[in-house]
């Protein structure tokens, strides 16, 4: 156990270092700052003009920072990282397939759990990088507003295991592949379709469209957007989460049979 | 310490390795030898736990590769064809990567020392600092070998080690493999046969899958002399060839070059028989200039050409045992 651990951390910290030893990492952080720097903005705007209606009794005065502003820049965000995680799991089993180094890995005294979780928790490690940056803007909320700790802590929590759940279907995708490309591409097709499928919920008969309601990954989010946390949501991703790593693993294990 | 026994590896219809037996003892260093696509690759990396056995079984150090992977690995050094190498990391940081995923516990000191003795070992501490990625072809191939190194295993599985180097870096790192013998088991492999005669104990021969011949350099270095063939260079547009099959033992006289000033022969004597003298006496003695004259080496493309396809019957059906180098004679008695 003590050794498997060991074995996680060392590979999780090799991922974490390759990650920001190039310029991917600055990159998504970049890019995901500024788009989310973008929507608080907006929203910024927005709310301030409805506050601003509120004292002079035009608006009826519900406006409140929690559903004007944290709902919908953490519902944002949820959409925001579909994009950003392709980018970080792509790379994750693909390029060490294709470099050769999955020799190393291999035919190191590793079982293949080990190697999955350890890509795993770099992965994820990089996405918290990410996702910290918007702490910068929640903050700002937090000096001059008087948000809800509750709710902003089951966001939180929500994209984290929202992301969980990417991360895990996106390295499951990296194993079938040795092209980085492709593997960046069938993630992002397969993160939209777990995300749109709810639509299809919509039109499709009570039945079915509550099952693929269930199924669609960002459904489960909402209700920790809304400040509530829910077992039922929780065992939802953690087996999401549980199903992908599996499949990786079983798929660096049937990779190895085919040689 | 390396046993192998009716290995086979199949990829869908193809079959990479077919019933494959040799063992290694310890200390020894085993040549494997073949030309590319005989299936070398394929059994070092069911050696090596790399991937698993269609057929057979593998242990190291008395644990199954396939039912105790962990163990045998933790036994196993291997430096693959291409040294797998993460290029944004320095050499010290690749290695302490590698060993942080092969040695089990150790203290952040122990393992910095372990790595700077590996790098001199190999004699890549001078570049320590900087990225594999940007390393010469004979730097990566040693920090490869320092990987394979790190863990202090009991068995080392080098493929290829020396292919794509100068042949100053071929003789240094010839020297290394034979400077690890002893504390290591080693098999290495290689196309090159020159290799094997300076650097291993045992040879075992592969082509297209199957052992043609297990022996030591030696008596098969031996009995491929019987094969020899002599190339010379004749001054003159002359025909020489009549002449030159005149000479006692030659057994065939082929023109192989023709050029304004000279003609290039080949000439094939009996077995373990020196006809070097012979030719040049009778060259000389037509009047015409003797320009060169020089053994030619038998590839061993030729050598597998002469074991696999003149007679496959006798070849298939070799045993793995020394009477598998009357093969190679009977081979080239056929010529």
């Amino acid at each position: 156990m003590a050794e498997s651990l060991r074995n996680i951390r060392a590979i999780a910290g090799k991922e974490l270092r390759a990650y920001y030893s190039s310029p991917v990492a600055w990159v998504l952080m970049g890019l995901f700052a500024a788009l989310f720097g973008y929507f608080f903005i907006v929203y910024l705007d927005s709310f301030v003009r409805e506050s601003m209606g509120g004292q002079f009794g035009q608006a009826p005065p519900t406006v409140n920072v929690n559903m004007s502003m944290i709902r919908p820049l953490l519902g944002n965000a949820s959409i925001l990282i579909l994009f950003v995680l392709p980018m970080v799991t792509m790379r994750t089993y693909a390029e060490e397939k294709k470099s050769g180094t999955i020799e190393l890995l291999l035919t190191s005294p590793l079982k293949d759990g080990e190697i999955i979780l350890g890509k795993f928790a770099g992965a994820m490690a990089m996405y918290l990088g990410i996702l910290g940056v918007t702490l910068l803007y929640m903050s700002v909320l937090f000096i001059w507003g008087n948000p809800s700790w509750q709710m902003v802590l089951s966001g939180y929590l929500g994209l984290i295991l929202l992301g969980a759940g990417f991360v895990a279907t996106g390295l499951f995708i990296s194993t079938l592949t040795s092209n980085q490309m492709v593997a960046g591409t069938a993630s992002f097709v397969i993160f939209l379709l777990l995300w749109i499928i709810s639509w299809f919920g919509e039109s499709a008969g009570p039945t079915i469209g509550s099952i693929l309601r269930y199924l669609s990954i960002t459904e489960h989010f909402d209700d920790f957007g809304k400040g509530v946390i829910d077992t039922k949501h929780l065992v939802f991703y953690i087996s999401f989460v549980a199903f992908g790593l599996f499949l990786a693993t079983k798929s660096v294990d049937s990779d190895r049979w085919r040689g | 310490m390396i046993e192998v026994q009716h290995l086979s590896k199949r990829y869908g219809p193809f079959t990479a390795v077919n019933d494959v037996s040799f063992r290694v003892e310890k200390g020894e260093i085993l040549g494997f030898l073949g030309p590319n696509g005989a299936g070398k690759t394929s059994t070092m990396r069911v050696i090596t736990g790399y991937m698993p056995p269609t057929d057979g079984k593998v242990t190291v150090a008395g644990f199954d590769v396939f039912t105790h992977p962990i163990e045998a690995k933790k036994r196993t050094g291997y430096l693959p064809e291409t040294p797998p190498l993460y290029p944004d990391m320095t050499v010290r940081e690749y290695l302490t990567f590698a060993a942080r995923i092969k040695v089990g516990s150790l203290s952040t000191a122990d393992r910095n020392t372990r790595v700077m003795n590996v790098m001199k070992k190999t004699f890549v501490d001078d570049m320590a600092n900087r990225q594999c990625g940007k390393l010469s072809k004979g730097y990566r191939q040693r920090v490869g070998l320092a990987q394979a190194l790190i863990h202090e295993p009991e068995v080392l599985v080098l493929d290829e080690p020396t292919a794509g180097l100068d042949p100053k870096q071929i003789t240094e790192t010839r020297e290394l493999v034979r400077g690890l013998a002893g504390s290591h088991t080693i098999i290495l492999s290689t196309h090159i046969l020159p290799e094997v005669a300076q650097t291993c104990s045992r040879v075992v021969i592969i082509n297209k899958g199957k052992v043609v011949a297990v022996d030591t350099p030696d008596n098969l270095t031996h009995q491929l002399k019987g094969a020899a063939i002599l190339y010379v260079q004749v001054g003159g547009t002359q025909d020489a060839a009549a002449a030159l099959s005149g000479v006692p033992g030659v057994r065939q006289v082929r023109e192989s070059d023709r050029h304004e000033e000279f003609l290039g022969y080949e000439i094939e004597a009996e077995p373990n028989r020196d006809v070097r003298k012979d030719v040049a006496k009778a060259v000389v003695n037509n009047g015409w200039g003797l320009l060169e004259l020089r053994p030619m080496r038998l590839s061993l493309e030729e050598i597998f050409l002469q074991l696999t396809t003149e007679d496959k019957q006798t070849a298939a059906a070799a045993p793995v045992s020394p009477d598998a180098t009357t093969v190679v004679e009977q081979e080239a008695n056929n010529g």
